[in-house]
């Protein structure tokens, strides 16, 4: 397979492929490649998001291809990947990150950060709670907060780190801690 | 500091004294990087404390940074520091001894009365020798420049996963504190500490340790450690069922109602807080800033509901694990229904 057609199939993933590239990725001799390269990329993504993969075995040309050619039947079931709006696309952000953390397993929740105060909208990617300790916390997300829910954790935040400011063994540290724990940039 | 404290910390030296003594006997290539840490570590304090020195320093978690330009000096037995904000709106902190002043900025929303600390305060800690050894595997990672000075950097890793790992870069020739990583499991960078710039022992004027941000100025006397019994009587009402292993009660933050008590292992510390659920409804769960992660968690005691929060520099399973190890055992010791 080139480069082009893993491209188009890169942008099929994404939602972004034109018709015409479809086609020609559709029509290429070796569909069992093609296929193959789409359940490989679908795996990753789908092992980004809950780590099942309901692509997996699916053959969705026929389906693609019924599509573009105005046959979309009721029994063409386009790929859902292909199909999915915006909101699906390739996440790299907060979703996927926490997604990753909680299959890698280990202290499930330890890769995300809640402060990021960025443009892009934290993904609270609530676990079900559950008393076992080995499963994923919830994440309480701090934007998620309103103002009195904030004062209240902040409160509580503040007094650790008066505590922990001049004593604590770590001078400069603790009274970052403290300054940071007022509140800028949140 | 009180003396069942110190004969606590007497005993505990005692058996880090015969740690390294077994240690030294077999003379193994590791046990003599530890001991070489061991020393740096017990350097650390006393620096941080006795050591003259001024500069910027920035500080990161999660995604806010803050930079700080701080003078400190050690005259006469006394501890005289200035930290000046140099991000956001303008503040300082001024403290001689146990006298703290603060001129912060209103842009927090956090009232300025809350932000002063308030003791009593685990002056211990500096003090303290703690086993550090017992729950971290110390280990030299080389040498290294920050700020202008040559310093060596040592790598404290966690032995269980209920703490983060520590990397610190101490100044070679006075063990001063210039530079610091708390990492996770996996290696992630959560909070750093770190000197962009720095002169130490140099004569630092009087002047440099007046207030001179104009602004509401809050000063407090620090409190005197409280006894150590005390620990008992705070956590009055309730009982830390479970904390990983090496978290000794500390000196603990005051908290307006209900009940606080703080732990330190000699490198983390974390604070339970313990108190009648009030008008605000807060989820159950856990918030991470960096390093540090908020744990809450409602529990019920008859009729009445408390809310336990767990805050420290802790990975969020050993948070809630230990807020959830939380028994209330007598609710009106707590103040409920006062409020």
């Amino acid at each position: 397979m080139d480069d082009r057609l893993r491209e188009t199939l890169s942008a099929m993933m994404d939602d972004e492929a034109d018709e015409l590239s479809v086609r020609r990725l559709l029509s290429h001799d070796s569909q069992d490649e093609v296929r193959a390269q789409w359940q490989r990329w679908q795996d990753v993504r789908d092992l980004m998001h809950d780590g099942h993969s309901p692509a997996h075995g699916m053959d969705v040309s026929v389906a693609v291809r019924e599509l573009l050619d105005g046959r979309g039947s009721a029994t063409a079931r386009p790929d859902p990947a292909v199909q999915d709006n915006k909101a699906s696309r390739w996440h790299w952000p907060a979703a996927a990150m926490v997604a990753m953390a909680l299959l890698v397993g280990f202290g499930a929740g330890a890769g995300w950060d809640s402060s990021g105060a960025g443009p892009v909208q934290p993904v609270t990617a609530a676990a079900p709670e559950t008393s076992v300790q080995d499963q994923p916390i919830r994440e309480i997300a701090l934007q998620g907060l309103d103002e009195e829910q904030w004062e209240y954790m902040s409160r509580y935040l503040l007094e650790h780190a008066q505590h922990n400011s001049v004593g604590a063994g770590r001078g400069a540290v603790g009274y970052a801690r403290l300054v940071s724990a007022n509140g800028v940039g949140y | 500091m009180p003396q069942a404290f110190i004969d606590i910390l007497r005993c505990r030296a005692l058996s880090v004294l015969v740690g390294l003594l077994f240690m030294l006997a077999g003379p193994l290539p590791a046990a003599a990087d530890e001991d070489e840490a061991s020393v740096w570590l017990e350097r650390l304090g006393p620096a941080l404390n006795m050591t003259s020195y001024r500069g910027v320093f920035v500080y990161a978690r999660g995604e806010s940074v803050h930079s700080m330009q701080i003078a400190h000096r050690y005259n006469d037995g006394v501890v005289e520091e200035r930290l000046v904000l140099q991000d956001g709106g303008s503040g300082e902190i001024v403290r001689k001894g146990m006298n703290v002043v603060c001129v912060l900025p209103e842009t927090g929303r956090v009232q300025l009365d809350q932000v002063i600390p308030s003791g009593p305060f685990a002056e211990a800690f500096t003090s303290q020798l703690m086993p550090v050894n017992r729950w971290y595997r110390a280990e030299m990672k080389g040498e290294d420049r920050v700020a202008g000075y040559d310093v060596v950097s040592l790598a404290l890793s966690a032995k269980d996963p209920y703490r983060y790992s520590h990397r610190l870069w101490l100044e070679k020739s006075t063990g001063l504190l210039v530079k610091s990583h708390v990492r996770n499991a996996e290696g992630e960078v959560l909070e750093q500490f770190q000197f962009t710039s720095l002169h130490i022992g140099e004569d630092i004027p009087d002047s440099e340790f007046e207030i001179r941000t104009k602004g509401r100025e809050i000063s407090r006397t620090l409190d005197e450690p409280t006894p150590a019994a005390s620990v008992v009587q705070r956590m009055n009402g309730w009982q830390l069922g479970w904390r990983p292993e090496g978290f000794m009660p500390a000196a603990a933050p005051r908290s307006g109602k209900g009940q606080a008590v703080a732990f330190s292992d000699g490198l983390a510390a974390f604070s339970v807080f313990v108190e009648p659920a009030g008008p605000v409804t807060m989820p159950t769960g856990a918030s991470k800033i960096g390093a540090t992660t908020v744990y809450m968690h409602q529990v019920k005691e008859g009729d009445n509901a408390f809310l336990v929060t767990v805050v420290g520099e802790l990975p969020p399973q050993t948070a809630r694990q230990v807020a959830e190890s939380v028994r209330i055992e007598d609710s009106l010791a707590l103040g409920a229904g006062e409020s």
